[in-house]
């Protein structure tokens, strides 16, 4: 180690509380056409030795690229001012060779995608060992002696034989945790961690913050971790910064912000966000608007356009950053006083004791193209107007029978599905099959919301698509209606595509960029050849009843927000008064304060059009916000089902109870109190199934609680899902019930 | 790692009956290969046109002389690719097509050769040093060059080339650049330096030509491919680890970025190749170009096969070459 580094930082660190990094008054300006983008605005923090910070936003409002430009990793047309010293040295426009000095030795940093910040030709011990080097003049093997105990801290299953693969050998957790054996490899003062565990699943993600916590207590090191997921800060964190817009907007301690948000945009986060201990009835609150633009900034608060109590004050002065606590005037914070309570409004004292749904209006139409709450109030009563034409043209007949058993509308009979593998040869022959769905069955009734929920690689986008017999099933029965429609020829099947509509994932890919809005959502009604003369009138119809502007019906895709596109892809799967939509993942890509709405879009068409939905999740905060009744899958089967007040209460198959546990709370107190459950491993492959229950190799109770005897029943005899005394049904030979929230 | 080379290696030999059957067809169904003689005035009798027409085999059906093009079997001793031999010639029956393929494969190889590591390494060069210095003037620069020997048609800048090679030796007044003949036997038995002063007089100025247009895509594909690598978190962690910036460049920016080149670089032979009859044709080499111009002059059927399997087999070799290297480049390839 540098020996005058160290001194010159032990100097410094000794007046104020032992802060190891000062950031003040950083902003970062990108030059463009258009003129320079303001992506950060003097922000300012400090961060203590030991100490965790947050920082919070959504996409867009600077976060990532702060750090980044406090570890020097911003491209060079990037015009970085302000100071960020570390144990009181300046790091902002060091030179090559004395940053790379500060980097990976003070200061480390862990980056998004695990999949991605590993270099693909490189083995993973190399890796390591090139991080150590670049510190330390140590040999060879020593080196790799520390990346073996790296590895091992982190928790990474037979660590000596990893240090040979390279990257693409491991999975997805794993490799995020080669980065921060890497991040932690010089006992570093501060590593930054930019959404770590955002590319992650939920039980992964409980894994690599374990890591990242062993990680710190090794090696002391602060921890600034940036993410936009508020129960991952609740849970990880002392302190926390919401940024917006390239500002800090508010700082304090966790349990105030959360608690007690001084700062309206913090307050609209935490209302937008459908939560795992809230009640299902609970009505989201999207935030007005959309993020504003760099290019043209309000010139005085940020968040004013979007700020329902935004006044004139507002719009012409900039609020700062000042103290909010009970008895202190209203200053910046000063020495010393790092874990005092700030925010950036002018009116904070007006939201003392203010619930999220007092000051945000509940809606569901779409709030990004708004500008104020009056057009918010007559896009609703557009919105009205259009489901009444809507139900008009549906026949009402069908709203009369709702007191009757709710039919069967989709049902399925033990779905298998499974994908060749095919070797590499010439003859291509078939050495064996992923088993992508086995044996899934389920029935989806009127009117009611069915979530199937799992994560990455469990076989629920793919159990989705047999249902619509989109893809051809290896054995098994779907009927609709009673039905059978297994092996129906496309042409056969095209009546029933009217009934049976489909809303996919990704907003940006599954509309065509060349066709206009309206052309999009008319296609489907085109090629059922109905409507065609009013087809125009029925399209400004559909935008309506998703809460757009009707007048939008000519622009093209490119010209909406995510939000925005996924309710057109909803307006076109609607276009043909469908009685069951399958949504696949409609609102995974969605920022928080624009899921919010979607949310609220989709309960109120089902309340009011009598849809039946098929719900495909990972998210178990959305699932128990919208569905009825919940499916886990695990490994291409369902490991339990239930209604999702059973299912979140109750919850009996130990897989279930690891997911819930796994999602964290946004709610620091409970989020750091609650029992959790967790789980081992990665998914194995679907190719290569376990034996009897495919859970148990990462099942806690196979590997904790089970006796010798009551294991051989795991390894060779599969459960099959039925009630063992829970109320509802599981695929676990020793259920048991728990309450986790 | 050796199945995997066994299997592309097997791969290979497929491509290459296809290739064979295709060149034969194709050079079997255009044009005679007797036109000339039937043509000859006076006339010539049915006798001689009768023994030209066994002597090249076209008494036979068309599947028969492929069998025997390729095997030999039934013939006179002179045809079978097997055998090693090329088949009887038009200019001749003392003209041996094997051997003056053979005897001309050196001099269109050692031009071919130095015009691929030329253009590879200033490609590499000129692609790195335009991604790291995006936007600047000297990236302009590089592009505008690039796109300027992209649009070169090589026959024109050959003799272009080869009249500033004139007009530089009158300038200087000695003979600096040779821009006739390849120059194979005039310097033999003199002193090395002696040696490699001819070779560069000779060879400068074809090479120069023959390397600018792959040259010139080459440096683009590296500069995008470098642009991707640089932007990519992995040379951002590398960063973050403390690395140099040099060496983050050359471990882990460049090294990566190599790889996508020798798939490029292999499809590119082929375009070589092409460009390499031009230029021997300009500089007047006793090449294999030249020898491909005077087999269309004289409808010799059997050295235009022998040609063109000879060159498709580069190309399916340097594939080949350009796959086994892919996966000792990167290790992903390998298990699959």
């Amino acid at each position: 180690m540098t020996t005058e580094y160290e001194n010159k930082g032990h100097t410094a660190v000794a007046d104020t509380d032992d802060v190891v990094l000062e950031v003040s008054d950083l902003s970062v300006t990108f030059p463009s056409d258009d003129g320079p983008l303001p992506a950060v605005r003097q922000v300012s923090y400090k961060v203590r030795r030991g100490e965790a910070l947050g920082i919070v936003g959504e996409s867009g409002s600077g976060k990532s690229v702060t750090s980044m430009a406090i570890m020097g990793l911003l491209p060079r047309n990037a015009k970085v001012e302000g100071s960020a010293r570390l144990l009181g040295r300046e790091i902002i426009g060091l030179d090559d060779k004395r940053i790379s000095e500060v980097r990976g030795q003070r200061i480390a940093m862990i980056f998004q995608d695990p999949l991605t910040s590993l270099n693909p030709v490189y083995t993973v011990g190399y890796q390591i060992a090139e991080a150590v080097h670049a510190h330390r003049k140590v040999s060879r093997k020593e080196a790799l002696a520390r990346a073996l105990e790296l590895l091992e801290i982190v928790g990474i299953p037979s660590p000596e034989q990893r240090l040979k693969q390279y990257p693409h050998e491991l999975s997805g957790g794993m490799r995020q945790r080669v980065v921060i054996a890497i991040a932690m490899a010089n006992d570093p003062d501060v590593i930054i961690a930019d959404e770590p565990t955002t590319a992650l699943d939920v039980t992964v993600q409980a894994q690599v913050l374990d890591a990242l916590q062993r990680a710190r207590r090794e090696t002391g090191a602060a921890l600034v971790l940036i993410t936009h997921d508020l129960g991952v800060v609740a849970g990880q964190v002392d302190r926390v910064g919401v940024m917006y817009a390239g500002r800090i907007m508010e700082m304090g301690s966790v349990e105030e912000v959360f608690y007690r948000p001084r700062m309206p945009y913090a307050l609209g986060l935490l209302g937008s966000l459908p939560r795992l201990d809230g009640d299902r009835g609970d009505r989201l609150t999207p935030i007005l608007g959309a993020p504003p633009s760099l290019r043209d900034l309000p010139s005085g608060c940020g968040f004013a356009p979007r700020c329902p109590m935004a006044r004139d004050r507002c719009h012409e002065e900039e609020p700062r950053l000042l103290l909010v606590e009970e008895g202190e005037e209203r200053r910046p914070a000063g020495e010393g006083e790092v874990d005092l309570h700030s925010a950036a409004c002018h009116f904070s004292e007006e939201l003392i004791e203010v619930d999220a749904t007092d000051l945000f209006k509940v809606t569901s139409v779409d709030t990004e193209g708004a500008e104020s709450v009056a057009e918010v109030e007559r896009a609703e009563a557009l919105v009205s107007e259009a489901r009444d034409g809507y139900l008009d043209e549906d026949g009402a007949a069908e709203t009369a029978d709702t007191s009757a058993e709710p039919e069967i509308l989709l049902r399925a009979d033990h779905l298998v599905k499974h994908f060749p593998i095919r070797s590499k040869g010439l003859l291509r022959r078939k050495v064996g099959a992923v088993q992508a769905v086995s044996g899934v069955s389920l029935d989806l009734r009127e009117r009611e919301t069915l979530a199937l929920v799992g994560e990455s690689g469990c076989g629920k986008s793919t159990t989705a698509r047999l249902l619509l017999n989109l893809i051809r099933l290896t054995s098994g029965e779907v009927s609709y209606r009673g039905r059978p429609i297994q092996g129906l020829s496309d042409r056969r099947m095209r009546p029933l595509r009217k009934d049976l509509q489909l809303v996919f994932q990704d907003p940006f890919a599954s509309l065509d960029p060349r066709m206009t809005v309206t052309d999009i959502i008319a296609e489907p009604m085109r090629i059922h050849g109905s409507g065609r003369q009013d087809a125009g009138r029925r399209v400004k119809e559909l935008l309506e009843l998703v809460g757009l502007n009707p007048e939008h019906g000519s622009r093209y895709p490119h010209e909406f927000s995510g939000g925005q596109r996924q309710r057109i892809g909803v307006a076109r799967a609607l276009s043909l008064n469908p009685k069951v939509l399958v949504l696949d993942e409609p609102v995974s890509a969605l920022d928080v304060s624009i899921q919010a709405g979607v949310i609220n879009l989709l309960e109120d068409l089902q309340d009011e059009l009598g849809l039946s939905y098929l719900f495909v999740s990972h998210d178990l905060s959305v699932v128990k916000h919208i569905a009825d009744r919940v499916a886990v899958m695990y490994l291409g089967g369902i490991v339990e089902t239930a209604t999702t007040e059973q299912l979140f209460s109750a919850p009996a198959h130990p897989y279930t109870q690891a997911l819930i546990s796994a999602i964290p709370l946004p709610d620091p107190v409970k989020e750091r109190t609650r029992e959790r459950i967790i789980v081992t491993g990665d998914i194995p492959s679907p190719a290569d199934p376990p034996s009897g229950c495919r859970f148990r190799t990462r099942c806690p109770k196979f590997a904790g609680e089970l006796s010798e005897a009551e294991r051989t029943k795991c390894v060779e005899e599969p459960p099959e899902l039925r009630d063992r005394g829970t109320g509802h049904q599981d695929a676990c030979h020793y259920s048991q019930a728990v309450e986790l929230i | 790692m050796l199945v995997y080379t066994m299997r592309r290696v097997l791969g290979a030999l497929p491509v290459l009956v296809l290739a064979s059957i295709l060149t034969f067809v194709m050079i079997d169904v255009s044009g005679d290969p007797l036109a000339d003689i039937r043509m000859a005035q006076p006339p010539p009798t049915e006798e001689v046109l009768q023994q030209a027409e066994e002597r090249l085999y076209l008494d036979r059906s068309m599947p028969e002389r492929y069998w025997l093009w390729v095997t030999g079997i039934g013939g006179n001793g002179d045809i079978g690719l097997l055998q090693g031999e090329f088949g009887p010639s038009t200019q001749g029956p003392h003209y041996d097509i094997g051997a003056a393929i053979a005897e001309r494969l050196w001099t269109t190889l050692r031009l071919v050769g130095a015009a691929m590591v030329f253009a590879l390494g200033l490609a590499i060069i000129t692609g790195v040093i335009s991604a790291l210095r995006q936007y600047s003037k000297l990236d302009y620069t590089l592009t505008f060059v690039g796109f300027l020997a992209l649009a070169l048609p090589t026959f024109w800048f050959a003799g272009i080339m080869q009249a500033a090679g004139v007009k530089f030796n009158q300038l200087v007044g000695d003979q600096i650049f040779a821009t006739i003949g390849d120059g194979r036997f005039r310097a033999e038995g003199a002193p090395l330096w002696d040696q490699f002063l001819n070779a560069f007089a000779h060879m400068a100025l074809p090479t120069i030509v023959l390397m600018l247009i792959s040259f010139a895509s080459w440096s683009r594909y590296q500069r995008t491919s470098m642009l991707e690598v640089m932007n990519s978190d992995y040379v951002r962690l590398a960063r973050a680890k403390g690395l140099r910036n040099h060496t983050v460049i050359r471990r882990h920016a460049l090294r990566t970025a190599l790889i996508p080149l020798t798939t490029v670089v292999a499809i590119g032979v082929a375009g070589v190749i092409d460009g390499a009859i031009l230029t021997e044709v300009v500089f007047q080499w006793r090449g294999l170009g030249d020898f491909f111009i005077t087999a269309v002059d004289n409808n010799d059927s059997f050295a235009l096969m022998g040609w063109l399997l000879l060159s498709g087999t580069i190309v399916i070799l340097a594939n080949l070459v350009a796959d086994l290297l892919y996966a000792v480049l990167d290790p992903r390839i390998r298990y699959e």
